[in-house]
């Protein structure tokens, strides 16, 4: 029997059962997408920490500190409100401070005199509280030299080392990507090879005369297939509804389809090894958030110290974070150079998949 | 009646203890997340940054001591310039701030710059060095803008005057600080009640289906009500079996060496400790520990009928572990998990505010972060509230539902 025949079957039969179980292949899709959402939800809070302004002046100068505050590094959401309604916000978890503006601060300010702004902060989070004492002196230096007030001695003078900023969910989304494909794949190749020992079809493989790895390949390949479809529609939506477009988009087709292989071999090993859906699906869920976090997804990995760098290049999450950034934003997130990042995923996508298939094929043939 | 319903609870605890695939389906993912949190809390607030100080001037020496002496803001290393410019190639840092060997003569004539010169990857790594050096190079002018000056200067009724004209007199909420870990550790346990409570009951729920033991129960002696109860019980009983001790963990971890903030352990240590440390619950007065106890039990009751509902709906343990793991997802990040409602969109939280768990966060961190109990009345009736609905939605359809085997 011909290997293409024995790919060709394998592969309708894998398809005919993911036909079967479209209800799971859709959730699966659909946690693709849920983690996109989640990680935007993250991104929000991020920035713009909702704090309650409340001017009792109203004069000039009050409207430059509002500006100042506004403008202080996409720290401040500020809300208008009277003292009550904010007091009241505040303690019910609301607002994570109150700005006071006192009367008289124009007039105060214009004649010299230095004004204390009463500022109340909810310090129930150690992080939101640094935030904000941070950014009311940035904030304050940037209301003084507006009006170049004399006495002011020193600045800081910042160089950039990229020309733009990114902002954070664009920059969580591209992340999100690989974390998708280790999600998707993943479950997809798991399942491929667990429900061979779920539904005892194991024994069929072990009897049939062709070639039990060129019969996993089919199988693997349609399972990838179906990943690479689900990560399409995610990208799609990165590109169409947040906006973020790859600078290199031949790049980014090759790491994707690299990270679906390598994700549905481990997968097909991890399916393997279990033999159950039921546990392979949420120990690669239970590992993907932590695969992801140490793997520069939030900002670059060296920056949280040598270890966690060292421990994240295990993770091919960290290579494939690495292309991608550099593939949508031309960010460079890790020491190595890209090409360095993708040839490491290459070589893991052919190891992985002869690794897997080989294991396979012995598990099999036990 | 009571013999029968402890039968089945009994039962459903002891099948669920003998699968290890159910445990790990239901505490992995929530696990994943801790591990999550734990790595966020090193990655938050502070940045490695470099150093040089090209100037030798007095001045030049001071703005290094302020730069230095905020180390809430940095982790700060004295480097040269050739290292510091490796190192950010590196990324080994996040910046580089450069006191140049003009500083004191510029000083003088009013015209000093500290120079940053700043890996802006993104926004949020970008935006925290950019408020930390301002606020140093402007403590050197107006030294009350540091963060000592904030906290005891105007706020302690003395105000010096500065050139920027405008000091800060911080008023803070409480004594103590919660930890970013802390602050984070309420929405885990609440995504632990909902995968156990949720996954575990659907699938016990589905497996009877799956299996057909669904008809052995519907003909059983034992009469449909008490078992549809004992499977609520059991579902709830499994949720507590595994919730109680996390939380008396919570309690616990303070005898944990290492986990003082003051501790000179090395950065693997402190990472590897971070998630024991950081499961570090307040003692709650006997009010506060009331509430936290009703919150779970109300939560809990939610999460164990709507999983007896996805289970009768599905009746396929597959569909049902994808279908929770979503869900519990969603419920988990709308509720306020890893986010803080109020920083999100408006009509997120309008959203927001149809899911339980937002008021399971809410209370939970109500009872053990605030000294009052401000809107735990509101989260214990929604709570209740759902409880009562999905358990006997649950009920109804359940007996429904084995009725027709």
């Amino acid at each position: 029997m011909s290997s293409l025949r024995v790919f060709k079957a394998s592969a309708a039969l894998e398809l005919a059962q993911l036909r079967g179980n479209r209800a799971f292949v859709v959730l699966t899709a659909l946690a693709a997408v849920s983690f996109l959402a989640m990680v935007s939800l993250f991104g929000l809070t991020g920035a713009y920490a909702p704090v309650a302004l409340i001017d009792l002046d109203g004069g000039p100068y009050a409207k430059r500190l509002v500006e100042a505050l506004l403008g202080a590094h996409h720290s401040f959401a500020l809300k208008s409100m009277s003292p009550d309604e904010a007091r009241t916000a505040l303690y019910s978890g609301r607002l994570v401070g109150i700005i006071t503006i006192p009367a008289g601060f124009s007039a105060d300010v214009e004649n010299g005199t230095t004004v204390a702004l009463d500022v109340r902060i909810d310090n129930v989070n150690v992080d939101l509280t640094n935030d904000v004492q941070r950014a009311l002196p940035a904030a304050i230096v940037a209301f003084g030299r507006r009006h170049q007030f004399p006495g002011v001695r020193v600045q800081m003078v910042e160089h950039d080392v990229i020309p733009h900023d990114t902002g954070y969910i664009p920059y969580l989304v591209v992340s999100a990507l690989a974390l998708d494909a280790m999600v998707i794949a993943g479950i997809l190749g798991a399942m491929a090879t667990a429900r061979e020992f779920e539904y005892g079809t194991v024994k069929l493989l072990r009897l049939s005369p062709a070639s039990q790895a060129v019969m996993l390949a089919g199988k693997l390949a349609v399972s990838a297939a179906v990943a690479a479809s689900a990560l399409a529609v995610t990208l799609v939506a990165i590109v169409f509804v947040y906006g973020v477009v790859p600078v290199a988009p031949w790049t980014t087709a090759f790491t994707l389809l690299a990270c679906v292989a390598i994700f549905t071999c481990l997968g097909a090993w991890i399916g393997a090894l279990l033999k159950r859906t039921l546990a392979a699906v949420p120990l690669l869920f239970g590992l993907a958030m932590p695969f992801y976090i140490d793997s520069g997804a939030l900002e670059p990995t060296r920056f949280d110290g040598e270890v966690i760098w060292r421990i994240a290049h295990l993770s091919p999450v960290y290579y494939a974070v690495g292309v991608l950034e550099w593939a949508f934003h031309g960010l460079r997130v890790t020491p190595e150079p890209i090409y360095l990042n993708l040839l490491v995923l290459l070589a893991i996508a052919v190891a992985s998949a002869a690794l897997t298939l080989g294991r396979l094929s012995k598990g099999v043939a036990r | 009646m009571i013999g029968r319903i402890w039968g089945m609870a009994r039962n459903d605890l002891a099948v669920w203890l003998r699968s290890p695939a159910a445990i790990a389906a239901s505490l992995l993912p929530a696990l994943g997340m801790g591990v999550l949190v734990a790595v966020l809390t090193n990655s938050v607030g502070q940045q490695p940054v470099a150093l040089v100080v090209r100037g030798h001037g007095r001045f030049a020496q001071r703005m290094a001591r302020i730069i230095q002496g905020d180390r809430d803001a940095y982790l700060l290393e004295k480097m040269t310039s050739a290292d510091a410019e490796r190192a950010l190639g590196d990324q080994r840092v996040a910046a580089i701030i450069v006191i140049p060997e003009n500083f004191d003569e510029a000083l003088g004539s009013g015209d000093a710059a500290v120079d940053v010169y700043l890996n802006n990857v993104n926004i949020d790594l970008a935006d925290d060095i950019r408020r930390s050096v301002t606020r140093s190079v402007a403590e050197f002018d107006a030294p009350q803008l540091g963060l000592l000056g904030e906290l005891h200067g105007p706020a302690r009724g003395v105000l010096l005057p500065n050139p920027y004209r405008v000091a800060i007199a911080e008023h803070d909420l409480r004594d103590t600080n919660v930890s970013f870990l802390q602050y984070q550790v309420i929405p885990i346990v609440v995504l632990i009640v909902i995968s156990i409570g949720l996954l575990g009951t659907a699938l016990l729920t589905a497996r009877d289906f799956e299996r057909g033991t669904a008809k052995m129960l519907v003909i059983s002696p034992g009469g449909r009500l008490p078992l549809v109860i004992g499977r609520l019980v059991g579902g709830t009983l499994i949720t507590f079996a595994l919730i109680t001790p996390l939380v008396a963990l919570g309690f616990l971890t303070r005898y944990i060496p290492y986990c003082a903030e003051e501790s000179e352990a090395p950065r693997w240590l402190t990472l590897v400790l971070s998630g024991p440390c950081g499961w570090r619950l307040p003692v709650p007065s006997w009010t506060h520990g009331l509430a936290l106890i009703g919150l779970l039990t109300a939560v809990t009751l939610t999460t164990v009928g709507l999983g007896t509902l996805l289970g009768v709906a599905l009746r396929d343990a597959r569909l049902v572990t994808m279908t929770a793991l979503n869900g519990a997802a969603y419920m988990f990040f709308l509720g306020g998990g890893f986010t803080t409602v109020p920083f999100l969109p408006d009509w997120i939280q309008i959203v927001s505010r149809l899911v339980p768990t937002r008021y399971a966060i809410d209370g939970l961190r109500q009872a053990l972060f605030y000294p009052d109990l401000i809107g735990f009345g509101r989260d214990i009736l929604v709570l209740s509230a759902c409880a009562v609905s999905s358990v006997m939605l649950a009920s109804l359809k359940l007996t429904r539902a084995w009725r027709r085997r």
